[in-house]
């Protein structure tokens, strides 16, 4: 063998570079770690959380028709598909980054992505988008179902795309963060009964903010899933209980806010590196 | 040992107490708060327009059947996941090797189940008589209603479990089968709300009866007839407690 086809083959082997961003490897992390492990379990993260929600808006419906309307302008399957539909997708968003991380803790293989040549960033990066793929997956067909038996005069598309990604991406990086701070699945329930839970009821799904007694209104506009499903709703069908761009700048903020916390917590290895 | 094996009997028993005790924040205090939340959502969105239904204020309709909700999720969680995890973590033998007969197996795990499904119901009214006035028209219908329903749901949980072999099977029967039946029950609406042709689904819903006759133990009304769901219950137990007993006797997905 000559000395050059030798070092042709060395050269072959040599070190992959990376600009800024390992690409691959956010890649990788993105799509087998995240989206594709949850995909795998179809049955069970897609159909469970599709099959509730119907049976929530027809419960709804059933439950409330002939009352009061929730607005003038909106039936009552009109008011609250959006915000189920926003609901389902936070929560799955929620489920899946904190399941993932979870596992990965307690089986090691978390020592896998730490070891891998990836950024903090772009761990941070590729489970959260991974996470919100998922609960947008999940919002994706639900509209898709609901849009059958409901009538949705679709204001801008761009608005409901973007409330969906904000709120799946924002829950996403509170489902990492518990993720990372629960060492049992008890930690991981309790921050979702007394969390998550509490925040996706309260929040103006099922009523609107004139509902709201006197007094307590600050308790929703204060609550970014009533931002989400207001931007939402608002998109879908023109009612809206707050101005838009106060719900971006609240879930852009703190989406961006969680997004640091995250980051350090990878970086610095909390509750991850001993 | 005489007929019954007394001590092993309450062994389990208490194992499977002590199993959610445990962890009773997650198993007592959270259906409590989900249950509170659920009480807000229905409030709020009804506005609190004065709406009456079965004669009564919407949330005295309301709040029996969300405890009863409450209690059979319970007991079928306690049940399914007992076995279950006992079956992937391979302790099931310590279930299966003991000198208990399979009626035994079925009424310690069984009665297991009962106990969390009747606590986390007096947890849950406990919570919600600080918001609603709940009164008690009959004592008797409470409590033959909660012990059966809960009876009804650890046995399903039982057999739930016994059937499944991984986690995924045991949420698909929560998610398609424990949910649907538990929320198209008349928890949050009188079945006149369902049009004519619909009324099966509340007519073949064993959940209805239970829920139906447990409230009508509080507010004095009831959709259905109340023979029929007080027989009906106690048949479908009879059955499920059959079925469960000859899961085990014969070693159905157990014993290899």
């Amino acid at each position: 063998m000559s000395a050059g086809a030798a070092s042709k083959k060395i050269k072959g082997r040599a070190a992959r570079r990376y600009g800024a961003v390992n690409w691959r490897g956010l890649w990788v992390l993105y799509s087998r770690k995240a989206v594709l492990r949850f995909l795998r379990y179809g049955l069970e993260s897609i159909a469970g959380p599709v099959a509730s929600s119907c049976i929530f808006v027809l419960v709804f419906v059933l439950a409330l028709q002939g009352g009061t309307a929730m607005s003038p302008d909106l039936s009552l399957a009109q008011f609250v598909v959006p915000g189920i539909v926003m609901f389902t997708l936070t929560q799955v968003a929620f489920d899946s980054a904190a399941v993932m991380i979870i596992h990965d803790k307690q089986d090691g293989v978390i020592q896998d992505v730490l070891m891998a040549p990836l950024t903090p960033l772009e761990i941070t990066l590729g489970y959260s988008l991974g996470a919100a793929t998922n609960g947008l997956m999940t919002g994706g067909l639900l509209i898709l179902i609901f849009a059958v038996f409901v009538d949705l005069p679709l204001q801008s598309g761009i608005v409901a795309a973007g409330f969906a990604f904000g709120g799946t991406l924002l829950f996403s990086m509170v489902g990492m963060i518990v993720g990372i701070w629960a060492q049992r699945w008890d930690h991981f329930s309790a921050a979702e009964t007394f969390l998550v839970m509490p925040l996706g009821l309260l929040s103006g799904t099922f009523f609107s903010l004139e509902r709201v007694p006197e007094g307590y209104g600050w308790l929703l506009l204060g609550n970014p899933m009533f931002h989400a499903i207001n931007g939402f709703r608002a998109a879908l069908t023109g009612h809206s209980d707050a101005p838009l761009w106060l719900g971006a700048g609240v879930i852009a903020g703190l989406t961006l806010l969680l997004a640091l916390i995250t980051w350090r917590l990878f970086a610095i290895g909390y509750r991850i590196k001993s | 040992m005489g007929v019954i094996n007394g001590r092993g009997l309450w062994t389990l028993y208490v194992k499977e107490v002590r199993r959610f005790m445990n962890v009773f924040s997650q198993t007592l205090l959270a259906p409590m708060v989900t249950t509170l939340l659920f009480l807000a959502v229905f409030a709020l969105a009804l506005g609190g327009g004065g709406r009456q239904v079965g004669g009564v204020d919407y949330i005295l309709f309301l709040g029996p059947g969300l405890i009863m909700m409450s209690m059979v999720q319970n007991a079928f969680a306690n049940t399914s996941s007992s076995i279950l995890i006992a079956k992937v973590q391979g302790n099931i033998v310590d279930l299966l090797m003991p000198p208990l007969s399979p009626a035994e197996l079925v009424m310690g795990v069984a009665g297991g189940g009962v106990t969390r499904g009747l606590m986390v119901g007096l947890v849950v009214a406990l919570g919600m008589s600080i918001f609603v006035p709940l009164s008690i028209h009959n004592p008797g219908f409470i409590i033959w209603h909660a012990v059966n329903a809960s009876l009804m749901l650890a046995l399903l949980g039982l057999i739930g479990g016994i059937w499944a072999e991984k986690f995924d099977h045991i949420a698909a029967v929560t998610n398609f089968i424990i949910t649907p039946f538990s929320f198209l029950s008349g928890t949050f609406y009188s079945i006149e709300r369902l049009p004519e042709n619909w009324r099966f689904i509340a007519d073949f819903n064993p959940f209805f009866y239970m829920i139906d006759g447990f409230r009508y133990g509080f507010i004095g009304h009831a959709d259905s007839s109340l023979t029929v769901g007080f027989y009906l219950v106690l048949v479908v137990n009879i059955v499920l407690g059959f079925t469960a007993h000859r899961m085990i006797a014969t070693g159905y997905r157990l014993k290899a």
